[in-house]
């Protein structure tokens, strides 16, 4: 055989080899990682959901059935952070005041979520 | 030489599958490892040693599938073409070999390493793959028979010599990058077992180097021809020599596999052999030595200057060699002494503790209890029993730092310095409590230059580096100053009831202050455990109260700022950009905002954070 058509043949069956093994592999696994996350996705919305989280209570409004809550991270909905939540019950709000470190429960279908129950800790 | 050829590709592959073998056992911690499937399959697939193996194997498998091939090389077209897949996939099989290495942990800058190191890698094949049958080649055409070799071998060696030249160049360009990526200071290459197999590595290549030239210059132009001292003989002879070449070049690639097997200078602690180092710290304020440097940096120049003239004007090459030799003499002579600076061996020793606000609280009362009573309770040197020392203790807040790495520190206080009366504190402290120690000092002496620092930013000032620290808020988890990087923080120490006007105020304006990218975290001074209850319901203040770790921020930021209110501004990079000092009354929020635009005003700039150890 001639030396170039050999040469040829060698280099064109690694590009076809490298791009076979990208299209049966590489394809594949993206296809995967979107499948799981629109799965993690869908898991996460729609569905009510129920969290434990440990805060503390930094202002009451009593008036709007609000609580402003500094919070470790509620996993799957939001990092840790200061922000309001509605409380299902006026008894919520009246338990606790500002400064009190608190174990609150959290229920809803995100982002619809309010407290429901709030114990003190310490 | 294709059969040889053949046989080195099969004993490369032979090799590799030894190569995985060894691997598998070290990944998987026992030898029987090494024989089994399952393990070997892990490592191939898991690791990415193992997937460059994969790769490198099989482009050499497909090199070796190639070369057994019996292919007609009449023609010029296919002469070429095989030649050029040979190359080709030698350096696919070579070049991967960088992504398996040390060049794969660079961290930032990986893909500029791992091109660097492939080069340099293929570099290296070019020079050293081509020794051996350069030699044979040579020996061949030198014997009785080897008549029809001779033009050839006379003509591989001239385009080896050129070959080689070039590829040699190219391993200097690229070594000297990677040395710099891996070593990155003269303290790592002379300090460290990496610096020190690096350097055997370099007098190796010189000896080798020295060869070639020798063979370039002088064996290489008496090849052609016949006679006693040209031709065969000295064909015979340069193919001795190539020979000691590739011998040469075999122990250089011995200690790279030594070097890939250590850890780069740059992740070692560096032990200084020598009693002094040169700095240019040594000429501050020093005018006479400055001068005296200054003017032997000018006569090594000069010598440089004749050295070059020298080595490209061959008529006066010994006069001019020998004048350029004593001006470098005399420059360095004159340039040098006045830039020593004592060394000890832990000089350049890195702190094995971060510059963190906990440390720093921890070396303050270290202070206070081992130190306060020579150097002073605010470090000026005035302690009560220092005034008997045969030499007055160092007032630790001078700015001579610079002078003083934060291992001569180290070494201080570990060995003491007897002809001052210093004790050592080796045999009293741990190794942390000593580094705790320095970081406090490096507050302390930052502080003190510090206190010039106002309540406006300063246009590119970034000196003050704020010690990281660790804070939360209630039962939330704990947080880092470090996890705010790219935002600006307002870190405001505060006391009740003096500063609740501020507080007030602040509270109010913290929806301008988080569009403006501020976010505020407010330390009590006192430390309280319920500060959020005792700030109160009224007015909301919905920021970060730090009730658990505001002991250490308030001991390591009073040493910047000593207020009964005190605001610190730090930047996006994590310095300090601006101190407000008050007694907690409410003010005029615009000299705070227009602090906050200026910083936002700034070029953002490389993203370069401080760095966390004392240098």
């Amino acid at each position: 055989m001639r030396a170039w058509k050999a040469v040829l043949l060698i280099n064109l069956a690694l590009v076809v080899g490298a791009g076979w093994g990208y299209a049966f592999w590489g394809l594949r696994a993206a296809r995967l990682e979107r499948e799981l996350a629109r799965a993690r996705a869908e898991a996460s919305s729609g569905v009510e959901r129920e969290w434990t989280v440990d805060g503390v209570v930094r202002a009451v409004f009593p008036e709007l059935g609000v609580l402003v809550l500094t919070h470790g991270d509620i996993p799957g909905f939001m990092p840790a952070m200061t922000m309001g939540f509605r409380t299902a019950s006026p008894k919520i709000q009246d338990a606790v005041s500002v400064g009190d470190a608190v174990r609150f429960t959290l229920r809803g279908v995100p982002p619809n979520v309010a407290v429901t129950t709030i114990e003190k800790i310490k | 030489m294709l059969t040889g050829t053949r046989g080195l590709a099969l004993a490369a592959l032979a090799s590799g599958l030894v190569v995985l073998g060894v691997q598998t056992a070290l990944f998987e911690g026992r030898p029987a490892a090494a024989f089994e499937a399952g393990a070997i399959a892990r490592v191939l697939v898991e690791t990415q040693a193992g997937r460059v193996w994969l790769v490198r194997f099989g482009f050499l498998a497909v090199l070796a599938a190639f070369l057994l091939l019996r292919l007609s090389v009449e023609r010029r077209a296919d002469w070429r073409a095989a030649r050029g897949e040979a190359v080709l996939l030698g350096v696919a099989a070579l070049a991967p070999l960088a992504a398996a290495g040390h060049a794969a942990a660079v961290e930032p800058g990986t893909a500029r390493a791992i091109a660097l190191d492939g080069l340099h890698v293929v570099g290296a094949g070019v020079w050293v793959g081509g020794l051996l049958p350069l030699a044979l080649l040579l020996r061949a055409a030198a014997t009785e028979e080897g008549a029809d070799a001779r033009p050839y071998a006379v003509l591989a060696a001239r385009r080896f010599s050129r070959t080689a030249l070039g590829a040699i160049l190219l391993l200097a360009v690229t070594g000297v990058l990677l040395a710099i990526t891996h070593v990155g200071s003269v303290a790592g290459f002379v300090g460290t077992s990496y610096g020190r197999l690096l350097s055997t590595k370099l007098g190796l290549l010189v000896l080798a180097l020295a060869l070639a030239a020798l063979n370039r210059s002088v064996l290489l132009a008496r090849l052609s021809g016949d006679g006693p001292t040209v031709g065969r003989p000295a064909m015979r002879r340069l193919s001795g020599f190539v020979l000691v070449e590739g011998a040469l070049a075999l122990a250089i690639l011995a200690i790279v596999a030594a070097l890939s097997v250590t850890p780069p200078a740059r992740h070692e602690a560096a032990a200084w052999p020598f009693g002094v180092r040169l700095s240019f710290a040594a000429l501050d304020g020093a005018t006479a030595e400055a001068t005296r440097a200054f003017i032997g940096s000018q006569v090594g120049v000069i010598g440089l200057v004749a050295l070059i003239a020298g080595v490209v004007l061959r008529a006066w090459r010994l006069p001019l060699v020998a004048a350029a030799l004593a001006a470098l003499g005399a420059g360095a002579g004159l340039a040098l002494p006045p830039l020593a600076i004592d060394a000890y061996p832990t000089t350049y020793l890195r702190p094995s503790v971060p510059y963190h606000a906990t440390g720093i609280a921890a070396g303050a009362s270290l202070y206070q209890e081992g130190c306060a009573r020579c150097h002073g309770a605010r470090g000026a040197g005035d302690g009560p029993d220092g005034r008997a020392l045969p030499r007055p203790p160092a007032d630790l807040r001078a700015p001579h730092t610079a002078q003083h790495t934060a291992g001569d520190l180290f070494w201080w206080l570990t060995n003491g310095i007897p002809a001052a009366g210093m004790p050592e504190f080796g045999s009293r402290l741990t190794e942390d409590q000593r580094w705790e120690l320095i970081n406090f000092l490096r507050a302390l002496s930052a502080g003190y230059a510090a206190r010039g620092m106002g309540p406006e930013v300063e246009p590119d000032r970034r000196r003050l580096v704020a010690p990281d620290f660790a804070f939360a808020v209630g039962p939330t988890p704990p947080r880092a100053l470090k996890d705010y990087r790219g935002r600006i923080v307002l870190l405001v120490l505060y006391g009740l009831p003096g500063s609740r006007a501020r507080m007030s105020q602040l509270a109010q304006r913290e929806g301008t202050l988080a569009t403006l990218g501020v976010e505020v975290i407010a330390v009590p001074i006192d430390a309280d455990p319920d500060a959020i209850r005792h700030l109160g319901a009224d007015p909301r203040v919905l920021f970060p109260i730090v009730t658990e770790g505001a002991e250490a921020i308030v001991a390591a930021y009073r040493l910047f700022a000593v207020a009964p209110h005190v605001e610190l501004l730090v930047d996006r990079r994590g310095y300090i950009r601006s101190i407000g000092r008050s007694a907690g009354e409410a003010a005029d929020l615009d000299a705070l905002l227009a602090a906050v635009q200026q910083l936002n005003d700034e070029k953002a700039g490389p993203e370069a954070a401080p760095e966390e150890h004392v240098h």
